[in-house]
């Protein structure tokens, strides 16, 4: 007998795919997602080419998100993507009592500094980058990871639509414009092959980061006197600051090791990182630098434009004066003598 | 690795270089929390331009013995065969001795 059900006449819809959904996954997503039948009778086919099978505040991630390390991935994407300034050490078996005695004695220098700018007014107002200031251990693995990540893969959010118009386009649907995407780690490890970010070498046995929110030199050389004293960092002295020289203090300090910075994108080793704290006046400084330096320029080139004009004007003068000193004196002694001759005229 | 019979430690190195830089580094990780304290440690880093330049590591012992590592050649499991060997004659001796 004929099926009682004539299934081509009912079939209005698109063929649904024959990708099976347990149970449990169909109706994880119950609350965001309708259910695609009723979605594909009411709203155009190109719309509906790609329906999200994930919540949209957790699209699909290479590593499962619930891992840490997934986690430890995104903050570190995060810190290196607003983090100007970062120095990187090598800590070698600190106990947590030197951890935060240290960490005690970078905060106190900073807010030292903060201080100071606010009080001659040379910051900017009210921002406060000793507070942004975080001394952390990174798990060194997954640091590399994400720099990579970051180094090597751009999402171009130039397609992206602007807020009329709200039909997803298939990547977006599919939430691949994020870090932890698979698309991410695809292009960091393609890139990584070809092209090198500096940092490498320095990515082995453990680390940590000093990480500033704004380049700020100042900052940069109290941490550096605390951390990293030298010749041209000094630390501070006994006198002035006993806390510092306690024992935890200084056997931790021993074992933190600077390797390098990364300053805006770019590596520097610890040479570079002590130049960059060198700078005097921070950033205004050197930008106010750089405006007296060129209008300098200009008002050279002005100058040497105007000498020939100006030479050539004072000469001028300079002659016309001397001309008219001597018609002065040519009259002057013309009078004397018709004045002479009137009275011998006279007398006679 | 026995780090209980070093005295001392000197090294200069520059993390730029990926081969002897990370042998270093690694090596004074290895290092435990207290030892500061017990031997003297010297560290000299070069920067990213002489990163071609050789670097050096050489060890100390109780018994006087000092122990220079070739890092060209070396690997760091390799230096802590050595160390472990040495130390562990030192070991015996002071055993031996009670």
């Amino acid at each position: 007998m004929p099926p009682r059900l004539r299934l081509n006449a009912l079939r209005t819809t698109q063929p649904r795919t024959t990708h099976y959904v347990c149970n449990q996954c169909r109706h994880a997503s119950l609350a965001t997602t309708p259910s695609a039948p009723i979605e594909q009778h009411s709203l155009p086919a190109a719309a509906t080419a790609v329906i999200a099978r994930h919540p949209p505040t957790q699209p699909p991630s290479y590593k499962p998100p619930e891992f840490r390390k997934s986690q430890l991935h995104r903050q570190y994407q995060s810190t290196l993507r607003s983090s100007p300034l970062i120095l990187l050490f090598q800590h070698n078996n600190l106990k947590a009592t030197e951890w935060s005695g240290i960490r005690r004695e970078l905060t106190t220098a900073l807010h030292k500094v903060d201080d100071d700018l606010a009080k001659s007014g040379a910051g900017d107002a009210g921002v406060k980058v000793g507070n942004g200031v975080k001394l952390q251990i990174v798990q060194t693995g997954i640091f590399a990871s994400a720099l990579k990540v970051v180094e090597f893969w751009d999402p171009s959010f130039a397609g992206t639509t602007s807020a009329q118009d709200t039909t997803p386009t298939p990547a977006q649907a599919l939430g691949a414009k994020h870090g932890l995407s698979n698309d991410a780690y695809l292009a960091a490890k393609k890139h990584a092959k070809t092209q090198k970010h500096g940092l490498e070498p320095l990515l082995s046995g453990p680390l940590a980061l000093l990480t500033f929110p704004d380049v700020s030199p100042q900052h940069l050389k109290a941490a550096l006197s605390i951390l990293s004293p030298g010749l041209d960092f000094p630390a501070p002295k006994r006198r002035v600051n006993p806390g510092y020289h306690a024992k935890p203090v200084q056997d931790g300090l021993q074992k933190l090791m600077l390797l390098g910075a990364r300053v805006d994108g770019k590596v520097f080793d610890t040479q570079g990182a002590r130049w960059v704290g060198s700078i005097d006046g921070g950033l205004g400084g050197l930008r106010a630098q750089l405006v007296a330096m060129l209008s300098g320029i200009g008002a050279g080139v002005t100058s040497t434009l105007e000498a020939a004009g100006r030479s050539l004007y004072f000469a001028v003068e300079g002659r016309r004066g001397m001309l008219e000193e001597e018609e002065k004196a040519a009259s002057g002694l013309k009078e004397g003598e018709q004045k002479e001759e009137s009275p011998s005229a006279s007398s006679n | 690795m026995i780090t209980k019979y070093i005295t001392a430690v000197s090294t200069a190195f520059s993390p730029f270089n990926a081969r002897s830089g990370k042998t270093v580094r690694n090596f004074l990780a290895l290092l435990p929390p207290n030892a500061r304290s017990k031997m003297a440690i010297d560290v000299k880093m070069f920067g990213q331009r002489e990163a071609e330049k050789p670097a050096s590591l050489s060890l100390t012992f109780k018994d006087g013995k000092e122990m220079a590592m070739d890092l060209e050649k070396m690997k760091l499991k390799d230096i802590q065969t050595e160390v472990d060997r040495h130390s562990r004659t030192l070991r015996r001796v002071e055993e031996l001795s009670g």
